[in-house]
């Protein structure tokens, strides 16, 4: 009841803070005169006096400032006199501030930087205006295969106007392409990414240029469409940030386009990561460019084939339901319109968010379980580090007990020394995060979409000191209560020193053991990932991995089919020429390069293989040769298989298995085009190759000759002898010989590109193994730690053991036992859990159960072999005691 | 030092309660005077230490104040105990009796234990 009457002073103390300041100001006046009317009593003039009554009093302004204080905030003063204690108390023990700082850090810090790459990648608003609100639509097709992600499945033009019209969910809509253009300058030609968008575009994304203006409807009209938004990394190479870069004109696949307008720096839509793989073209990782979509009449009324993307932006009020039913209303409708050979346009809208973000949470829900799992480990060592000490200072808190200091004061004491420890630790954390991030985007695995902007904002701020706050009151709590107990009787009794060893060392214990459990859930994911990684890296991926690849386009210059077979043929011959090639070859999707090809495939003789999805390749003859897949029955194709000569088609193990079970499909008849195009006869069988993933099984591929169709973008793939530094230049110089204006984009190897398909996994196996270590090593301080205080307090009887007679080793056995019993508790605990838990792994495991044995053997192995070698030295120690000196010591 | 402070205010609050008890209202002045008497002149503190704990006990309602006039005619705040503050006052005195029996009884010389 006085602390209420007390309180509610204080609150009203903040609020008429003139009136009690004059009061106090009367009151402290009037002190003074009384006193000074003693003094003249006694004989002094009245400025001695004065004096007097000030020295006194102690000083007029600290009495004034101690009388606010305690009017306004009389918590301040115990928690001033607690801080300043409890760093006082710190200090004299640098050696136990310093380890138990370093061991929070480390939690505290790791814990920090996970936080700041959840963040960036998933918490951060995507730099569009009003980002939750933006969605894909979509046209899907269920005929065309269960495997295709469905953001594949843009709508066609007509489609897509359709619907606009139609529509009353969208505020807004748009549609654009995905290409890659020719960028040609002084320097020479190099490649970029860009975009060919419509009017609305930059409305719908709420997304508008720093400098100059948008692409707008009337830019999208043939003779006015020549004009070009560019990117702020490309304002700052191309122009080095000039301001006068409006109207300067680019020459973008040898045609002039002028800038009208530069974008800011983070907008950098279609990223090829707001794509899941597969999806999207493979070049290129930001668009640099934006230039009007500019459809011609019959491209508007295409209805039947998209290339394109739909975004639009949800009404407010609307909800992503009634969207997609809407969606679904409306594509039943158009759906009839589409050709009758392939129907069953569905409608659907997906979250913008959700493509991009969507595969990634689960990932980073694991890593942040992973290091709050450490940092908990963290914990329970600083708390048993501080019930060590708290049992060394029961003689101090006893004594204050004694005279009279209330239970809660004390508490409050130990526990503002956890929170100077915490936000130290907090702050260390920090300083360590900063390096653990820089170390993880080193480690770049590429296709994290915004991962490189993860970084020590506010909102991690302020989750470091929540966490630090925390953290401090996690491990503070325990050992505080622990301390503070009056048990003045025993304290007094037993002379200070000893306290109740008993009840905390079980405390102690049960704390190491629940550290344990964690250690042994996380090597036990760790060691599951890390075998998965292993069965992805020994994946036989169906082609070299030296095969060098690179990507060439042909720009609008190469108007005819002949003019872009002429360059083709042009440039394989030079690359051929080039000593060290053994051969060369053409392909329009590479594998493993996140482009597709899709086609109709129908199966002669087979009435069920009909109009079936089917991956299908152009490539020129060469490309087997070069990639290193080997031909398992029949041919690969000449050169005489060209537009005269008959259709042949080439078909992988996998199709031949699918569509032929055992037998030869050599000379059978497949056609992957329209009823109204010829049946292609096969002529070769060749080996499989992962395409898409590493970890699907190879899908059924055809191969055409590229000389009997056309190309649009490509890869040139080379196998040479020569490492690819030597032989990049030259392949450089091939192609400018041919034609200056057109670039390759990235030259890299085969197994490059292999290992890019496997970062993400080797992402996530590598982190998680490192907070395994990282908690291990934790682990292996905290038993180290409870063993060797055992070990001192019982250094007594461990010396009357020996005077006894117990052979050195017998005592060593004993002290390692009793490590290897909490050792055995933990791990049996933590087995327990790690059944339980990697439950949440068994999506990412690659050809591993959930429980197997070579990883569920070798983790209590890991586990025996550090929980030994923690124990090692206490138990050493133990050995070598002199009982004479500690017998005396008692 | 952290405990002396604490330990500090909780008997000078005791101090003040008590001397108002005994005396009846008095003026900050004259508390910290009587105080030091009282104490035969063995504490020397500063007067000013007085104003917080006095204010300390008036958030809590053991004492109130109200304006008034001197012997000498000046105006002063004077401070008189509540009951609140009585019984107060009795309690903290109780728990002092029995901490200082007890600690008598183990600092008595060794003979006798």
């Amino acid at each position: 009841m006085r602390r209420l009457r007390a309180f509610a002073f204080r609150i009203l103390g903040l609020f008429d803070r003139h009136p009690a300041e004059d009061d106090f100001a009367a009151e402290l006046e009037s002190h003074i005169a009384l006193h000074m009317d003693d003094g003249i009593r006694a004989g002094l003039t009245p400025e001695e006096a004065r004096r007097q009554a000030l020295i006194r009093l102690g000083g007029a302004e600290q009495t004034r400032q101690a009388h606010r204080e305690r009017r306004l905030f009389p918590w301040m003063d115990s928690l001033l006199q607690d801080t300043r204690y409890g760093w006082r108390t710190l200090r004299k023990n640098p050696s136990f501030t310093i380890t138990t700082v370093l061991t929070l850090a480390l939690g505290i810090g790791a814990c920090t930087a996970i936080f700041s790459i959840l963040n960036a990648v998933v918490l951060r608003s995507l730099p569009y205006g009003d980002p939750e609100r933006l969605v894909y639509v979509l046209t899907p097709n269920p005929h065309l295969g269960a495997n295709v992600p469905i953001e594949a499945f843009g709508p066609s033009y007509a489609d897509f106007f359709d619907i606009q019209r139609q529509t009353h969910s969208f505020a807004e809509m748009t549609t654009f392409e995905q290409t890659y253009f020719n960028l040609t300058s002084q320097s020479g030609a190099v490649p970029i990414g860009a975009a060919r968008v419509d009017g609305n575009f930059f409305s719908t994304l709420q997304s508008f240029p720093e400098i100059g203006r948008a692409i707008l409807a009337g830019d999208n009209h043939i003779g006015h469409s020549h004009v070009v938004v560019i990117s702020h990394a490309l304002w700052q190479s191309m122009f080095a940030k000039s301001p006068q870069v409006l109207g300067k004109f680019l020459r973008l696949d040898r045609q002039s386009y002028q800038v009208i307008g530069v974008m800011s720096p983070e907008f950098g839509y279609p990223h090829s990561l707001d794509f899941p793989p597969g999806v999207g073209s493979g070049y290129g990782a930001q668009t640099d460019v934006w230039i009007p979509l500019a459809l011609t009449p019959q491209q508007r009324a295409g209805r039947d084939n998209a290339s394109g993307y739909a975004l639009g932006r949800l009404k407010p009020g609307v909800s992503m339901a009634q969207a997609r039913m809407e969606m679904s209303t409306i594509m039943a409708r158009l759906d009839l319109l589409h050709s009758p050979e392939l129907r069953g346009w569905g409608g659907y809208v997906q979250p913008l968010r959700e493509s991009s973000i969507g595969p990634l949470r689960k990932l980073m829900w694991l890593l942040l379980g992973a290091v709050v799992c450490v940092l908990l480990i963290a914990c329970g060592n600083a708390a048993n580090l501080l019930l060590a000490r708290a049992a060394a200072r029961t003689h101090e808190l006893g004594v204050r007990i004694t005279l009279g200091a209330a239970k809660g004061r004390i508490v409050r004491q130990l526990l503002t020394e956890s929170l100077l420890l915490g936000v130290s630790a907090g702050i260390v954390g920090i300083a360590i995060a900063y390096l653990f991030l820089h170390g993880l985007l080193r480690m770049d695995p590429g296709n994290i979409p915004r991962l490189d902007e993860a970084s020590i904002d506010g909102r991690v701020l302020l989750f470091t000191l929540i966490t630090s706050v925390l953290t401090s009151i996690a491990f503070g709590v325990l050992p505080a209560f622990v301390a503070a107990r009056p048990n003045t009787i025993e304290f007094l009794k037993s002379g200070g020193s000893r306290g109740s060893i008993g009840r905390s060392s079980r405390i102690r214990n049960s704390l190491v053991i629940a550290e344990l459990a964690f250690v042994v859930s996380l090597l036990a994911g760790a060691g599951l990932l890390l075998r998965s990684y292993a069965k992805v890296a020994s994946v036989k991926t169906g082609f070299l991995p030296s095969t060098i690849s690179m990507s060439v386009s042909p720009d609008a210059q190469y108007g005819t089919r002949a003019q872009r077979f002429a360059l083709l043929r042009n440039l394989l011959g030079k690359i051929e020429a080039i000593p060290g090639v053994e051969s060369a070859g053409v392909i329009n999707a590479l594998p493993l390069s996140g482009s597709e090809s899709l086609a109709r495939l129908s199966v002669d003789g087979d009435a069920n293989a009909k109009d079936q999805p089917v991956n299908a390749r152009s490539i020129t003859p060469g490309y087997f040769s070069a990639m290193g897949i080997p031909l398992l029955r029949g041919r690969f194709f000449e050169e005489g298989d060209v537009d005269d000569a008959p259709s042949v088609i080439i078909v992988n193990h996998a199709f031949a298995s699918k569509y032929f079970g055992g037998r030869d499909p050599v000379g059978h008849r497949i056609r992957t085009s329209g009823p109204d195009d010829p049946w292609e006869t096969v002529v070769g069988v060749v080996g499989d190759v992962h395409h898409s993933s590493l970890e699907a099984p190879a899908l059924p591929e055809t191969y055409e000759p590229l000389w009997q169709k056309d190309i649009d973008g490509s890869a040139v793939v080379v196998r040479s002898t020569l490492p690819p530094d030597s032989l990049g230049p030259s392949l450089r110089t091939a192609l400018r010989q041919v034609d200056p204006n057109l670039a390759f984009s990235g030259i890299e190897t085969m197994a490059q590109l292999t290992a890019q398909a496997r970062a993400k996994r080797r992402f996530q196996t590598t982190l998680l193994t490192l907070f395994a270590a990282m908690a291990m090593l934790l682990g292996a301080v905290g038993i180290n730690g409870v063993l060797a205080y055992t070990v001192q307090q019982r250094s007594a009887e461990i010396g009357v053991r020996i005077a006894l007679g117990a052979s050195r080793a017998g005592v060593l056995g004993l002290i390692l036992l009793q490590g290897l019993r909490v050792a055995a508790l933990g791990l049996l605990l933590g087995l327990g859990g790690a059944a339980v838990l990697t439950r949440v792994l068994s999506a990412s495991l690659f050809e591993v159960s959930r429980f197997d044995p070579i990883t569920f053997l070798a983790v209590p192995a890991v586990l025996l072999l550090v929980v030994i070698g923690a124990c090692l030295v206490p138990a050493l120690r133990a050995a070598s005691i002199d009982p004479m000196r500690t017998l005396r010591a008692e | 030092m952290g405990d002396k402070t604490d330990v500090w205010q909780g008997t000078l609050a005791l101090m003040v309660l008590r001397t108002l008890e005994v005396l009846g209202p008095l003026h900050g002045y004259g508390l910290a005077r009587r105080i030091e008497q009282t104490s035969g002149d063995l504490l020397q503190l500063n007067y000013g230490t007085l104003y917080p704990a006095l204010l300390k006990l008036e958030q809590e309602g053991s004492i109130r104040s109200r304006w008034g006039l001197s012997e000498n005619n000046r105006r002063a705040k004077y401070y008189e105990l509540t009951r609140a503050g009585q019984k107060q006052l009795k309690k903290a005195a109780a728990e002092w009796e029995q901490t200082t029996t007890i600690l008598a009884r183990f600092l008595r010389p060794a003979s006798e234990t």
